[in-house]
């Protein structure tokens, strides 16, 4: 069944408007797969029915199901390039002539919500190539959270299959990766800059301790989140990080009316949050 | 550097080249047509109709998603009348300027420079309808002839200009600062000749001058500022002339913005991501849009 330009357009601003997600009009096809499977689980007739189910009383529940449908756990190295490309060239040498002038020569990354750990490992690689240039005898510290065991023990692991490490560029590649029989080995030197602990988002008490990061990165986490958790999570990230600081969300993601503290500053292909 | 030295070099630079583009004999006609006080938009539409590139341009132009009609406009006559003559003027220059640039002999590809032009456009319209700006089709306008002066850099300066777009490549370098560098003018002042050569209406002319620094405008910076916030949105997604400079921006520091706010204090509360992501959805659009003007041979 084909999805109408209306009834597309009502389904993705409701989505929008709940998750701080968007969906590009060049994913029409991927959402209308993946509603229609909903449109069979709930035995609604139409998409039209369908968008009147989720702002019903029970649209909380089934929009659970919908994310679950829409979004993938699934992650890998070298995700956001436009997001790494600004940090090279912009961000990254900005906080290290700020820090550079203070005679501050560390550098802390958080990336909240870790899963099996390419996002920090990717930093870690970045960062590494950097050791004989713009870092320079700078300590480098990279914190992976995340709230489930089962991944944090994957991520320090750091074993990968073939779809994660399928964006790694060469360079990087031929330097820290070792393919063993379909398995791809993480150098040591990149694991040593990251570490890795479970931690809640929603746990004050917890939070609180995260401090002084330059860059935090939480990407397609707080799309799962209502807004007062929304809200309240992203004032600790405004809180933990340096007064310079970024914070990054995933592509299509928006914090728009989530926090007003944060500058929204753009770079080609995507924007960060400055504190 | 001096803002006077800046204009004088680019006089020197436009005055010295020889087979600079002219307007159409057709536009000029318009153009002298429309200063007649009791002009009938039947004459204006005869003259018109003699130029057909002219003509079949303007039809494109006005049934293009940016103007939305509510059904096809076909007939010149009705187009005119929909527009209003205060508008042909623009129209006139706008596709005069298209044919003075067509090929692809610059720098750059000019379909790449042509989807910057109709894309800065099409956000100056939707952000001076926004703002309450009053004249719609001039935001729009403004929009597509503000890079008058790269046009003339990529064609005429060639060699050199690439040389500028190969050091600013990938990094965090303005492009009028790398032209000051190599030609001791920029776009901007080159622009200005050009459009004073052309005899574009004052506030076209301020909008090339100042885009880059609305706060200098002297005629409408609020004009000024909306394509400048257009220009910088556009250059950070897929309208960017391919990538030729690496821009960043913090919304609330640019000067522009806060011109904008002043004018429209509710601007504040704009969803700027949404904004964004509605942009990049706008795309095909005016890339559908620019390959149909320039297709065109009928």
């Amino acid at each position: 069944m084909a999805i109408s330009d209306k009834d597309f357009e009502l389904i993705r601003d409701f989505i929008y408007n709940i998750c701080g997600m968007y969906f590009h009009t060049t994913k029409k096809y991927f959402l209308e797969s993946r509603l229609s499977r909903r449109i069979e689980a709930t035995r609604v007739k139409t998409y039209a029915d369908y968008y009147q189910l989720l702002k019903s009383p029970r649209g909380t529940e089934e929009l659970k199901f919908l994310m679950d449908e829409i979004t993938t756990n699934e992650t890998y190295f070298f995700r956001n390039i436009p997001q790494l490309n600004a940090l090279e060239t912009k961000l990254l040498p900005e906080i290290v002539e700020t820090k550079n002038k203070m005679g501050f020569r560390k550098l802390r990354i958080w990336s909240a919500a870790s899963s099996s750990g390419e996002e920090a490992y990717t930093m870690a690689m970045i960062l590494l190539e950097k050791r004989s240039t713009l870092l320079k005898d700078w300590i480098i510290e990279i914190v992976g959270t995340d709230i489930n065991e089962t991944v944090i023990a994957q991520a320090k692991e750091g074993i990968y299959n073939a779809y994660s490490v399928r964006n790694v560029p060469d360079i990087y590649k031929r330097k820290y990766i070792r393919e063993d029989n379909g398995k791809f080995i993480l150098a040591p030197e990149v694991k040593k800059f990251v570490t890795f602990n479970k931690l809640n988002l929603y746990d004050d008490s917890k939070m609180i301790f995260m401090k002084s990061f330059d860059f935090i990165f939480c990407a397609n986490v707080l799309i799962y989140f209502d807004m007062a958790s929304k809200s309240k999570v992203v004032q600790h990230f405004y809180n933990n990080l340096q007064p310079y600081g970024y914070f990054f969300v995933g592509q299509s993601e928006s914090l728009h009316g989530v926090n007003d503290k944060f500058k929204t500053v753009h770079f080609p292909g995507g924007f960060t949050y400055k504190k | 550097m001096n803002k006077d030295a800046l204009l004088l070099r680019a006089e020197q630079l436009v005055d010295n080249t020889d087979d600079l583009p002219t307007i159409p004999v057709v536009a000029t006609q318009v153009l002298q047509l429309l200063d007649k006080p009791d002009v009938q938009v039947e004459e204006v539409a005869d003259l018109m109709l003699s130029d057909q590139v002219m003509t079949a341009r303007v039809m494109k132009l006005l049934n293009s998603p940016v103007y939305k009609p509510a059904n096809e406009i076909t007939s010149l006559k009705r187009a005119l009348v929909y527009l209003g003559l205060r508008h042909i003027r623009e129209l006139a220059l706008t596709t005069s300027f298209i044919n003075a640039f067509e090929a692809d002999a610059g720098a750059f590809e000019i379909a790449s420079f042509w989807e910057h032009s109709f894309g800065v456009g099409m956000v100056s319209k939707t952000i001076a309808s926004r703002i309450g700006y009053p004249d719609l089709e001039k935001a729009y306008i403004s929009g597509i002839v503000h890079d008058l002066g790269v046009v003339f850099l990529s064609n005429f300066m060639r060699e050199d200009f690439l040389a500028v777009l190969a050091t600013i490549k990938d990094k965090p370098i303005k492009l009028v600062d790398a032209e000051i560098e190599q030609f001791g003018t920029s776009h901007c002042e080159i622009g200005l000749c050009m459009s004073r050569k052309w005899n574009f209406p004052e506030a076209y002319s301020d909008v090339i001058a100042h885009h880059h620094a609305p706060e200098d405008a002297t005629i409408d910076p609020v004009l000024c500022a909306i394509v400048n916030i257009s220009d910088l949105f556009c250059s950070v997604r897929e309208l960017n002339y391919g990538g030729r400079e690496w821009v960043s921006f913090n919304l609330s520091e640019e000067p522009s913005w806060e011109i904008l706010k002043k004018e429209s204090p509710s601007l504040v509360d704009l969803d700027v991501e949404r904004f964004c992501y509605e942009l990049d959805d706008a795309i095909p659009d005016v890339k559908d849009l620019v390959s149909s003007i320039f297709s065109t041979k009928e």
